[in-house]
């Protein structure tokens, strides 16, 4: 309000479009200018996430007329449990280890000053790699005949089986990997805007490094630290490429078993890949809320 | 006491450098590698072949596109997030909170799911792929240009406008010389953001393109999930780092240099933290 009367003064004083500029703030321009954004968005994953779900019902069919069943959902139950499974499992794990290593780089990151820079460099460095490259590079790592393999001097068929193998460790490693940079990233910037003028208080009131990083540092970490993780958990829940390259052909996760129906050449497949693609969404979606009630119950939360 | 907690430290330093390089290594290696056979430790010998085998498989071309679609994601997006994140700062939009998760959603919601589904759509209207990966793409990087804007005008004192209005600046002039300054490190992060988005993505270009459009991550996802092509899967992963490195130093230099004057305006919190550096404090 203040703003708005002072910049009103102002526009009088230099003489022009006080009219135009006051119409500026007013509320119905401000909701004009989300149109694009808002129609934009809710165009894709309404008509995205629609089209998916009157498919999986059999309401939108390639061929023939459009019936109701919900055989689809049927069809894939047997398989739906065991790659949802292995879906939660891929996301609990890489979310837990970029947590984990995420949090400490950004401590590390704001805490001390040596060697700071080289470790910002390379956490920063790994941010704008795609993650179809990380998983080629991971795999040319740790597949029989990869770079540690080779190192260790393990010839390739007593190699574990890292990539491909029953457990997606490949997969794992990869996701920690790139995500626990996004991770370090959001939880040093929610740190370094608040946390030296707190942590100084702190330290002049008496407290040690131990009880600093419990009752200053932590706090305020984390509702941004919440709010990475659950980013991190949907995004491998849905992710495609990373689980299709470095995985098993069977177990497979929710996306690739998605994506494999999508392109199987049977047409009745086509709503099965969406009653998979449902099942994700809802999953994810789930989730997502979940996260939001934690952070809105986080005290330091806005 | 305070030996083995630096020790400790210096311990979980070094194995954070190891986490986030080792992954990049093999990238190198096998980019440079003539021939290396599968006991050796490191390749035996050199060349820089494979980059010209990987351009021999149109990656070039494909480089091109990528590029196109990055910048084409990033010029939609940042704008149109910068639009909303500013209404959305201002406090002028009705239902704020319901806009801010429209516009977020995006980001909780399985890409692969949205874009299986819309694709009959898209075919039914008969829109041209690139228009629909396109479209998909801008969607996917709105929540992260609204985000990033709407903290960059969350911090921008709309006062420093005022002022140079009073001074008798013309509304051009306040555009150019204060609120575009003010703003730039945040534009410049969206817009890498954006940018990345259409230059990492996979899957949209693979459903909606059916496979005929192709980008770079087509290139390494094709040469990747065959065997025994390691130097080109290397090359071409490599031919798909520069781009958006480039791109991320481009945004972090523009950054530093358009919010020096700013820190100098802050120059007491520069003290905090010195104060809080030394060991003294610490």
């Amino acid at each position: 309000m203040g703003a708005r009367t002072r910049r009103g003064m102002a526009t009088t004083r230099s003489g022009r479009g006080a009219v135009t500029r006051a119409a500026d703030t007013h509320s119905r321009r401000g909701s004009l200018a989300v149109v694009p954004a808002v129609a934009a968005v809710l165009f894709v994953l309404g008509a995205g996430l629609g089209a998916a779900l009157l498919q999986s019902l059999g309401l939108m069919p390639l061929v023939g007329d459009p019936r109701l069943t919900i055989a689809p959902y049927l069809d894939v139950r047997t398989y739906l449990f065991g790659a949802a499974g292995l879906s939660l499992l891929i996301a609990s794990a890489s979310t837990l280890l970029a947590a984990l290593v995420g949090l400490t780089t950004a401590l590390h990151l704001v805490g001390s000053r040596r060697g700071q820079r080289v470790l910002a460099v390379l956490a920063t460095a790994s941010i704008p790699v795609p993650h179809l490259v990380g998983a080629a590079s991971v795999g040319l790592l740790l597949a029989d005949g990869g770079l540690i393999s080779r190192w260790l001097g393990v010839p390739a068929d007593s190699w574990p089986a890292l990539v491909a193998g029953r457990w997606p460790v490949a997969v794992v490693i990869e996701y920690a990997w790139k995500e626990s940079a996004f991770v370090a990233l959001v939880v040093t910037a929610s740190l370094t805007t608040r946390a030296v003028s707190y942590l100084e208080t702190a330290a002049l009131l008496g407290a040690g490094p131990w009880a600093r990083l419990r009752h200053v540092t932590l706090p305020l970490a984390g509702p941004s630290l919440v709010a990475a993780s659950a980013i991190t958990f949907v995004y491998t829940l849905g992710s495609y490429e990373v689980a299709w390259l470095l995985g098993a052909a069977y177990p497979e996760p929710l996306p690739v078993m998605s994506y494999r129906l999508f392109t199987s050449t049977d047409l009745t497949a086509r709503p099965q890949a969406m009653a998979v693609a449902v099942m994700t969404t809802a999953l994810a979606a789930m989730v997502a809320v979940a996260a939001l009630g934690l952070l809105r119950r986080m005290a330091a939360w806005r | 006491m305070r030996r083995p907690a630096q020790l400790l430290r210096g311990a979980l330093a070094g194995f954070l450098v190891v986490w986030f390089l080792t992954p990049l290594i093999p990238l190198v290696l096998w980019a440079g590698a003539e021939g290396w056979s599968g006991v050796a430790r490191l390749p035996e010998r050199w060349s820089l072949d494979a980059f010209l085998t990987a351009l021999g498989e149109g990656s070039g071309i494909a480089l091109l596109r990528s590029l196109a679609l990055g910048t084409a994601v990033a010029i939609l997006a940042t704008p149109t997030g910068a639009l909303a994140a500013r209404a959305l700062a201002r406090g002028t939009v009705r239902r704020p909170r319901l806009v801010a998760a429209v516009l977020l959603a995006p980001v909780a919601l399985p890409v692969f799911a949205v874009v299986m589904g819309l694709n009959v759509v898209l075919l039914r209207l008969h829109l041209p792929a690139p228009i629909g990966i396109l479209l998909v793409l801008v969607v996917a990087a709105l929540p992260y240009t609204t985000y990033v804007m709407r903290v960059a005008y969350g911090a921008y004192d709309v006062a420093y406008e005022d002022e140079a209005r009073t001074l008798g600046a013309s509304p051009w002039a306040v555009a150019w010389w204060v609120r575009l300054p003010l703003l730039a490190p945040g534009v410049a992060s969206a817009t890498f953001l954006a940018f990345l988005v259409g230059w990492s993505d996979y899957i949209v270009t693979l459903v909606v393109g059916g496979g005929r459009f192709v980008t770079v991550p087509v290139l390494v996802a094709s040469a990747a999930s065959g065997t025994g092509n390691e130097p080109t899967v290397a090359a071409l992963s490599i031919g798909a780092l520069v781009p958006p490195t480039l791109a991320l130093t481009a945004a972090a230099l523009l950054r530093r240099r358009l919010t020096r004057p700013a820190v100098r305006l802050r120059e007491p919190a520069r003290a905090d933290r010195a104060l809080a550096s030394t060991p003294g404090a610490a």
